[in-house]
Parts: C-alpha cells; sequence; structure tokens
C-alpha cells in the first residue's frame, strides 16, 4: 500500500499511498500529511492546514466516485515544501470550479491549488510551503 | 431465574445458581438432547439451561479474556459472552452431530466482537493520552506567545518533554475523538456583528450564506475568520481563548457540515 520513491538527483522523497475511494479511509491520508509535514518542520497551523486541505480535496474527488476504486495520494516532500497529489480515476462530472466555496477553503489552507482531469484521472495538487520557522 | 437478560442487572442475575442433581451427573451431549425436548419456559427447561451455561462459564472467560486490552471491564465482557453462550444453547440443534463447544466458541466471540464494535464510537480517550493532548494545548498556546508564531512538532516536543510521534499521536487524538465534549472550554461567544464585520465586501456562492447562516454562531465566526478574513488557526484562537487544536478540530467538522449542506 506504501511505496516510498526516493527521485534521483531531485532532493525530494516520494510517498504513495493507494487505498479504497471511500472516506473511511482519509484518516490514513490525513494522518500521513500531517506526519510528512511535521518531518519538514511546518507549524502546528501548517500541520492543521493541511490536514484539513487533505481532507477537502478527498471530499472533492470522492463526491462523484465509486467505492470500488481507487484512491491515490502522491506525497512529494521537498526542502521546504510538501506536494500532496489527490486522484481518482476520472469521471464525467467536472471537479468544482476555482470560483466555488469548496475551492476557496482549499486555496486559503494549502496556497497553491491546481486540478486537472487529464489521463483518465482526476487529480488535485495542493502545495503547501513551509513559513520559514526551523 | 431471567431466561431473556436484557439489562446489565438481568444478565447478572443471569449467572446460574447450582443446579439439581440430576442435571450434574448427565454428559453435557445429553442435556442438550433433553434441552431440546423440554418444554420451552418451564422449570426444568430453564434449570437445563442453567446448567449448560454453568458448565461453559470458563469457556466464556476464556474468550472474554482475548479481547481484555479494548479499554472494557473483563466482568462486562463476560456478561456479554455470556448471552452468547446463552443464544448458542438455544439454536443448539443435538441433532445435527457437532460439538457444543465448536457451535457455541464462534457465537460468543461474536457476540463479544459485536458489543465492542457497537461500543467503539463512543471509546474515552484513555488518560495517558488525555493528559499528554492537554500539555500539547497548553504548550502551543505558551508558545505561539513567546515565539509570536505558531510552533513545530519538535518545539512542541521539547518544550513538554515528549518525542515528536507522542506529539503527532496528541494531535491526532484532538482529532479522531469527537465525543469529547467541544465546548466545555468555551471562550466568549462572537457576536453576530463580528462576523457580519468580516464578511463585508466578500463575494460568495449564494447557496453558501444560508448554510453559514445556520451555524452556531461561534462555528460561523471561526469560518469567516479562517477564509474569508485569511486569520491563522492560531491567531483565532488566541482571539477566542482557545487552543489551536480546538480551533482545527471545529474547522474540520464544520466544512464536514457546510460540504454536505452544499451537495444537497
Amino acid at each position: 500500500m506504501v511505496q516510498v520513491v526516493p527521485e534521483a538527483g531531485v532532493g525530494s522523497d516520494v510517498v504513495v499511498l493507494t487505498v479504497p475511494a471511500d472516506g473511511a479511509y482519509l484518516s490514513v491520508l490525513r494522518t500521513a500529511a500531517a506526519g510528512l509535514a511535521a518531518r519538514l518542520h511546518f507549524t502546528l497551523d501548517e500541520i492543521e492546514d493541511l490536514r484539513i486541505a487533505v481532507d477537502e480535496a478527498c471530499a472533492m474527488l470522492l463526491a462523484d466516485s465509486s467505492a470500488d476504486t481507487d484512491l491515490s495520494c502522491r506525497f512529494e516532500v521537498s526542502e521546504d515544501a510538501l506536494t500532496v497529489a489527490v486522484s481518482v480515476p476520472a469521471t464525467r462530472r467536472k471537479l468544482p470550479g476555482t470560483d466555488t466555496f469548496a475551492w476557496m477553503v482549499l486555496s486559503a489552507l494549502a496556497g497553491d491549488v491546481r486540478s486537472d482531469s487529464s489521463g483518465g484521472r482526476a487529480t488535485i495538487w495542493l502545495t503547501k510551503h513551509r513559513s520559514g520557522a526551523v | 431465574m431471567t431466561h431473556r437478560p436484557e439489562t446489565p442487572t438481568a444478565r447478572r442475575a443471569a449467572i446460574p445458581r447450582p443446579s439439581p442433581a440430576y442435571a450434574e451427573q448427565a454428559t453435557t451431549a445429553e442435556l442438550l438432547t433433553r434441552l431440546s425436548e423440554a418444554n420451552q419456559g418451564d422449570g426444568y427447561w430453564a434449570a437445563l439451561r442453567a446448567e449448560l451455561v454453568r458448565r461453559h462459564l470458563s469457556l466464556v472467560r476464556a474468550m472474554a479474556w482475548r479481547f481484555r486490552n479494548r479499554g472494557e471491564d473483563l466482568d462486562d465482557l463476560v456478561q456479554v459472552g455470556t448471552v452468547g453462550l446463552l443464544g448458542a444453547v438455544d439454536r443448539f440443534d443435538p441433532s445435527r452431530g457437532v460439538e457444543f463447544v465448536s457451535f457455541a466458541t464462534p457465537t460468543i466471540v461474536g457476540e463479544l466482537k459485536r458489543h465492542l464494535r457497537d461500543k467503539a464510537g463512543t471509546v474515552r480517550v484513555p488518560r495517558r493520552l488525555q493528559e499528554r493532548h492537554a500539555a500539547v494545548s497548553r504548550a502551543s498556546m505558551d508558545l505561539y506567545q513567546r515565539l509570536g508564531r505558531s510552533p513545530t512538532v519538535r518545539e512542541l516536543a521539547a518544550e513538554i518533554g515528549a518525542t515528536d510521534e507522542e506529539v503527532l499521536e496528541a494531535l491526532e487524538s484532538a482529532q479522531a475523538y469527537t465525543t469529547v465534549p467541544l465546548d466545555t472550554d468555551d471562550g466568549p461567544t462572537p457576536t453576530a456583528q463580528d462576523s457580519a464585520d468580516a464578511l463585508d465586501g466578500v463575494e460568495y456562492r449564494a447557496s453558501l450564506r444560508p448554510l453559514l447562516d445556520r451555524l452556531p454562531p461561534r462555528e460561523k465566526h471561526i469560518i469567516v475568520l479562517r477564509f474569508f478574513a485569511h486569520r491563522t488557526q492560531s491567531e483565532i484562537a488566541a482571539e477566542l481563548g482557545v487552543s489551536q487544536v480546538q480551533v482545527s478540530r471545529i474547522l474540520t467538522r464544520t466544512l464536514q457540515q457546510l460540504r454536505a449542506g452544499l451537495a444537497d
């Protein structure tokens, strides 16, 4: 279920978690996000924001995916930022637009947010930068 | 003697007293055959049933013992297991040639598991974790004052003399156990006017407004401060006189409510 892939030469670690596309598994992803953010010396504010952001992003994706598919979560840990990419097999419905409350919440929590529905998967990327506390 | 225990007290009463000697001398298989032929509900039937339960109480205790680390009292588990045993005694069919113990064991274990599963939603946070959570909460407020920013996990760990893992565990427990009353250490409740000010000049979906208005004042205030006024969790916590972890918990819960409302 867990894969740690050191990406040669880039100076960042990648952790990939795949869970059933079911809300019951979100706590696993939230916990992983918090643990990785803590390793990067994120502040408590940033850790809790990220935890909620992962919840929101997954909820967005799970809203129209069926439970027998998978939810993939890829964490990329670099020197001063954590990028989380959550994805599910794409359905016909579009992801919430950037003018929605859900999107506004995500941006406030994570900082950089983008989404994409190409390649058969709907993906949301969240990038949270460390504020500079060490 | 009680046959169908419904309450804990009734279950306690169902643990059998010494039975007549005629039952003592027979084998378990014989008793089960006699029970299947007895008139359900009469004194003879009840005595047979009680004797069968008495003979298998050690089995119930052994099964209950296996679940002793789940935060439940062992005596309570034995009672739950006994209910499972009674069910097995009543459903056992001697003509099928199965050993009673092989038949009863999964029934007893099933009853115990069901009981623990039903209880899981209302599980209490272990004291050790409660204390650590309280220490993390306090330290996060102290450090916020001292550093002028939210602390890192490492700073919190150093402050309370715990490991990073233990701090993370405490933060996690704050999120997981929502049965802990949220409003026990309530700060001053913000007035509707505070929220209205922060909402001034903010454009948002028309469907959101009625949902926000349905929230309790404090929940609405926290949502507005975090997402419309762009304040940090620590700033909101300091303003309301609660811990940052509590703000995080309220945000998580309230966003879930809003999501459910917007999806309707």
